[in-house]
């Protein structure tokens, strides 16, 4: 038994040469019926399973009456024809006052972004703290598998991932924009760039680098196939300047600087918090000694060797750290004076910072594009020493000192850089000798920090999708017609081989004249090669192609540059 | 681009609902929402052609709106939602058995009298008069477009050619290859200086037949006319050049040439005034030249490079002080004033000359010519019609043309007309075919066979079954919509962990990984648009090996 009655998705009966069928019109798909199904259909909204068998049994068999439920269980297992939740149209149409955005994530439970307990990973929690701000100027659309108000202003729509391509005409009608996460290895996103419908994507990037190369390679896919009005963002402009060495057009990459929360991030009183803590993981040293802290996962990667390496050359000094647990270090032997001080809610943080004279980020992972903690310890006048590494350093600014790292030109495992202890331990020592120096970068690192707020990273979002949604307006179907002819021969010059050029017609592919004077032009073949390629993929295709093509690098940019201006001209 | 192919229109159901179109796919479950204009194009697709719909809903919406909506139709049509692609290309009206009595009806622009000018008189004589006898087998329509309010374009009078006239907005944003697309069996093409016409080449199913005549002087200029026409030829268009050196040496600079023609003129013949003596007498009466009726009379048909020929023939005239020779050159005539003594320079330049030019022609004793591009061949033909032999200093040997009237002597000539014959032994050669000999028996009957070969009737059917046959060829130009909608390529870089070098690679799409064959998958976005060969002179270009695919 089905459980009817059932809110139905918005759905359209009709017979075709006696035939009957119905269109889910929010899933696009059309369903063949028999007569029985369309008949049950009627009564879905209205009468229970036992009152439909009833009124009908009167017309038709048994058999058949319990095969279409078996079969309207099978279509609503596909998420066909019967909505799950609530009727969302009608809320939205109430409620909404904001433009819409879709917010695309697979793999994460909605509801998680709502509990930020349950987040660990620095991304998700941006990302939760991220999407809280953005309901103050936008509407959010989570894609998933039914119709729900989560919150207010936020929204589980029920569009799965394979829905989005069949929906596009709808999505474009009804969202200013997608909003989605770059993840190595999706299989869902890169199609969607092929459809000129959508509205602009927006693919956040936490991790540039890393997992052996694959996160480039990743990132470089997406870049080849992104429309023009769509980008990236990411949390600082070093990810920009690293692409810049890899791609043609890093404009692709947007800087979305994260924000901290500065109400619960705050100086507090420093001797009560070291107090609180040593209290809590019972070690009285933390009272005594100058302390060194970070919160971190105990991983290589987030550099927990280099954290042990200053432990054991600061003897003098206590360092803390805060995590899920002590990774493969828990069965080790560490330096006496380095204190695990267990995994906290995140109301707790803010003392624990506090606890901290000096905060250590000694990562050393391709993903660190930002350092969220760095910034949360700042806000709590906490002064940091960072490694001269990716984007960390532009967070702290003037607000810490940075320490040398060795940063390699390319990616070794999952490392891109190690930070050079003995620089760290020197830097963490200098701010812990000199009280008026370390007083005046604590000020500052408060200072610095509350301008980095959530609110700003929400409405630079709203920005992003304005200026992608200018350039989507910019971009043209135009296809002028070229062909492809062999050179005729110059006089005085001995023909070598068969010489080819390239010709462009003042005509495009709608038969509109978009040149005047001649009706062909003569280009060189590779100028005509991108305007073939550009008839059917991306400017960021084409330079694939040029780069593989051509050897000199600046001229195949300008050959980039002037087909795509005479396109342009043209439209 | 409207779509090469044709679809047809699948089982589908057509609703609206909250204001809104949408249009069932009944094979598939798909449903796809539509917009106004989509909406219209799918009620005519299946009655109308592209030209109609385009035609009819303009008024209505943008014409960048139109275009769109049936490309986005036919995109789907690609991936097999709403219309399925109709393997079996439409069979035009000619091929269709019941209606073999209707003629096909061409299209001619008009272009090409534009360059009239530029043309000797034959050349325009000839085009004429095929066009004259054409209208015997088809029906013909050029396109006359006139701005609504503008000044009227001047169509030149011609009887048999029926002028549609298009009244065009003055802004008129569609060219005038559009309308080609509105019931023509195909488009035939005159013009080889102007470029215009080169814009029907993109028109979908309307093959195009292109005729190309010689060129005495810029052979460069007209190589290039001819390398361009290749390259935008489809397998359904048919190159026609007017005698066999042209597609020999189209042939010999790798062009392929399965879809070049040989289709002489058509030539007048008028019957003998008298014997040949006869015309010797008048020969050297008009020209005051006595030794024309004394000496051997060679013709010397000039197809040379002006700037050339004037050298040439006077090293050949004083290679063969015994010879009177009587050369046509439709370029020299008026400018080489002081020939040598032993030559005259004729051509015919009106009606006047032309009546006389037969009384020359039956003078002749020999026939000469170079067999390069700019040497007509029609006039070569006329010349021996009354009984000469011929010499043909040819690059290709003997021309087909005139096989078995006569010899050829290997020459030689390049792209810019510099052309080069062992003088010696030319002046061997016709010594010996001056003789007279059972030979010359035989070039008669060749002169008979000549006349029956080569009439305007017979020119024209050729042309004629050549459209038939294009009707019927296969349009393979362009790979079906197989791999590339399945597995779409990305063509991105990628970064090598090992060296931390980039390179450029393709991505598929659908199997969702890295494909190494970057060159593949190029070859095969370029056939979408361009034909086999013209993805192979890419290829070429870049020093790449094409990949088999195409």
């Amino acid at each position: 038994m089905l459980g009817f009655p059932k809110v139905l998705h918005q759905l359209h009966l009709f017979e075709e040469k006696g035939v009957p069928y119905v269109a889910d019109l929010n899933k696009a798909r059309v369903v063949e019926l028999s007569v029985v199904m369309m008949d049950i259909l009627k009564l879905a909204e209205t009468q229970t399973d036992d009152a439909i068998v009833e009124t009908l049994s009167a017309s038709y068999e048994e058999n058949d009456i319990s095969e279409a439920f078996e079969r309207f269980a099978e279509l609503e297992r596909e998420g066909l024809l019967f909505n799950r939740g609530e009727d969302l149209a009608r809320s939205l149409a109430t409620e909404s006052k904001w433009r819409k955005l879709l917010v695309v994530i697979p793999g994460i439970n909605v509801d998680s972004f709502f509990d930020i307990e349950t987040l660990s990973a620095g991304t998700n929690m941006a990302l939760a703290y991220m999407i809280r701000h953005l309901t103050k100027y936008a509407d959010l659309h989570f894609a998933g598998s039914r119709n729900r108000k989560i919150t207010d202003s936020v929204y589980e729509v029920d569009i799965g991932i394979d829905d989005l391509v069949r929906l596009r005409s709808k999505i474009a009608e009804t969202y200013y924009g997608i909003l989605t996460l770059h993840q190595d290895h999706e299989r869902w996103l890169l199609p969607l760039y092929r459809y000129l419908e959508f509205p602009p994507i927006l693919v956040q990037n936490h991790a540039p680098r890393g997992h052996g190369g694959q996160a480039i390679n990743s990132m470089l896919r997406h870049y080849a196939a992104m429309r023009d009005c769509d980008g990236f963002t990411a949390p600082s402009d070093y990810v920009r300047d690293f692409y810049a060495d890899y791609v043609w057009d890093p404009s692709f990459f947007n800087t979305l600087p994260n924000g901290v929360d500065s109400k619960l991030f705050r100086p507090m009183d420093k001797a009560a918090a070291k107090r609180e803590i040593a209290e809590l993981v019972g070690d009285e040293r933390i009272e005594i000694a100058p302390t060194v802290g970070y919160l971190s996962r105990v991983q290589s990667e987030k550099g927990a060797s280099v954290y042990l390496k200053l432990a054991a050359l600061n003897p003098h000094l206590i360092f803390m750290i805060a995590g899920p647990d002590m990774g493969r270090y828990a069965s080790r032997e560490v330096p006496k004076n380095l204190v695990y001080i267990g995994f906290h809610p995140r109301e707790k943080l803010p003392v624990i910072y506090n606890a901290f004279d000096v905060y250590c980020f000694p990562s050393m992972s391709g993903e660190e594009t930002f350092g969220l903690t760095v910034l949360e310890a700042m806000a709590c006048g906490v002064p940091p020493v960072v490694p001269n590494f990716d984007g960390v350093p532009s967070v702290v600014g003037d607000a810490g000192l940075v320490a040398n790292a060795e940063n390699f030109a390319h990616d070794i495992a999952t490392f891109v850089s190690y930070p050079c202890p003995v620089d760290f331990s020197e830097k963490i020592n200098t701010l812990l000798n000199d009280t008026e120096m370390w007083q005046a970068f604590s000020e500052r690192a408060r200072e610095r920090a509350v301008l980095f707020t959530w609110d700003k990273t929400a409405r630079r979002i709203v920005q992003l999708f304005k200026i992608l949604h200018q350039k989507k307006k910019l971009i043209n179907r135009n296809r002028l017609l070229n062909v492809f002819a062999p050179a005729q021969p110059i006089e005085g010059e001995e023909p070598e081989g068969q010489n080819c050029r390239s010709v462009v017609l003042s005509m495009n592919t709608h038969y509109e004249r978009c040149l005047i004077r001649d009706a062909v032009y003569p280009l060189p073949v590779e100028d005509g090669l991108v305007l073939s390629i550009l008839k059917a993929h991306t400017a960021r295709e084409a330079e694939s192609i040029l780069a593989e093509l051509v050897a000199d690098e600046t001229e195949a940019r300008s050959i980039l540059r002037r087909v795509r201006g005479l396109i342009n001209a043209t439209a | 681009m409207l779509s090469r192919r044709r679809y047809r229109l699948k089982r589908h159901h057509k609703f609206e609902q909250d204001e809104r179109k949408y249009v069932a796919d009944l094979e598939t479950g798909d449903l796809v929402q539509v917009n106004d204009v989509e909406w219209e194009i799918l009620g005519r697709y299946e009655s109308q052609t592209p030209y109609q719909i385009v035609k009819r809903l303009k008024g209505k919406y943008k014409l960048s709106a139109i275009f769109e909506g049936i490309e986005r139709l036919e995109r789907l049509g690609g991936q097999g939602i709403l219309l399925s692609p109709i393997t079996q290309p439409a069979a035009p009206m000619t091929a269709n058995g019941n209606q073999t009595d209707r003629m096909p009806k061409l299209l001619v622009p008009f272009q090409f009298t534009r360059e009239k000018s530029a043309l000797d008189y034959l050349t325009g004589l000839n085009r004429y008069q095929f066009l004259r006898h054409l209208s015997a087998f088809a029906e013909l329509e050029t396109l006359a477009f006139s701005e609504i309010g503008g000044e009227k374009q001047e169509i030149p009078d011609f009887d048999e050619v029926r002028v549609r006239k298009i009244d065009v907005p003055k802004s008129s944003a569609l060219a005038a290859p559009w309308y080609a697309l509105d019931g023509y069996d195909g488009i035939l093409l005159l013009s080889q200086f102007l470029t215009d016409d080169l814009l029907y080449y993109r028109m979908p199913d309307v093959p195009i037949v292109h005729c190309i005549d010689g060129a005495q002087q810029l052979l460069h200029v007209l190589l290039k006319t001819l390398l361009t026409l290749s390259a935008f030829q489809r397998s359904k268009d048919t190159l026609v050049v007017k005698a066999s050196w042209m597609k020999a040496w189209l042939a010999e600079l790798e062009m392929p040439v399965e879809n070049v023609r040989v289709i002489p003129d058509g030539i007048d013949v008028v019957a003998p005034i008298g014997d040949k003596a006869l015309a010797k007498q008048h020969t050297a009466a008009i020209f005051e030249k006595p030794m024309f009726m004394k000496q051997p009379v060679v013709g010397l048909i000039s197809g040379f490079e002006p700037k050339r020929g004037a050298a040439w023939i006077s090293a050949f005239a004083r290679a063969n002080p015994h010879l009177a020779i009587f050369v046509y050159d439709a370029m020299l005539a008026e400018r080489y004033r002081h020939p040598p003594e032993n030559v005259v320079i004729f051509r015919a330049d009106d009606e006047e000359t032309l009546s006389v030019l037969p009384i020359f022609f039956q003078a002749l004793d020999l026939v000469c010519f170079p067999a390069m591009p700019g040497t007509p061949l029609s006039i070569v033909l006329e010349a021996m019609a009354f009984g000469a032999p011929c010499v043909a200093m040819a690059k290709y040997g003997m021309p087909e043309e005139v096989a078995g009237a006569g010899v050829a002597v290997k020459a030689d000539w390049n792209h810019f007309g510099n052309f080069r014959v062992p003088m010696a032994e030319l002046s061997k050669t016709i010594y010996k075919w001056l003789q007279p000999s059972q030979v010359h028996r035989l070039c008669e009957n060749f002169s008979e066979r000549i006349i029956h070969r080569h009439t305007r009737k017979d020119a024209v059917q050729a042309i004629v079954r050549v459209f038939e046959e294009s009707f019927q060829r296969e349009t393979d130009d362009y790979l079906g919509e197989t791999e590339r909608t399945l597995f779409p390529p990305i063509f991105c870089r990628q970064y090598e962990p090992e060296t931390g070098a980039l390179r450029s690679c393709v991505y598929r799409l659908g199997i969702n990984r890295d494909d190494d064959d970057l060159e593949a998958a190029l070859a095969e976005v370029l056939a979408e648009e361009h034909t086999a060969a013209e993805v192979a002179s890419v290829f070429k270009h870049f020093q790449r090996e094409s990949p088999e695919c195409i």
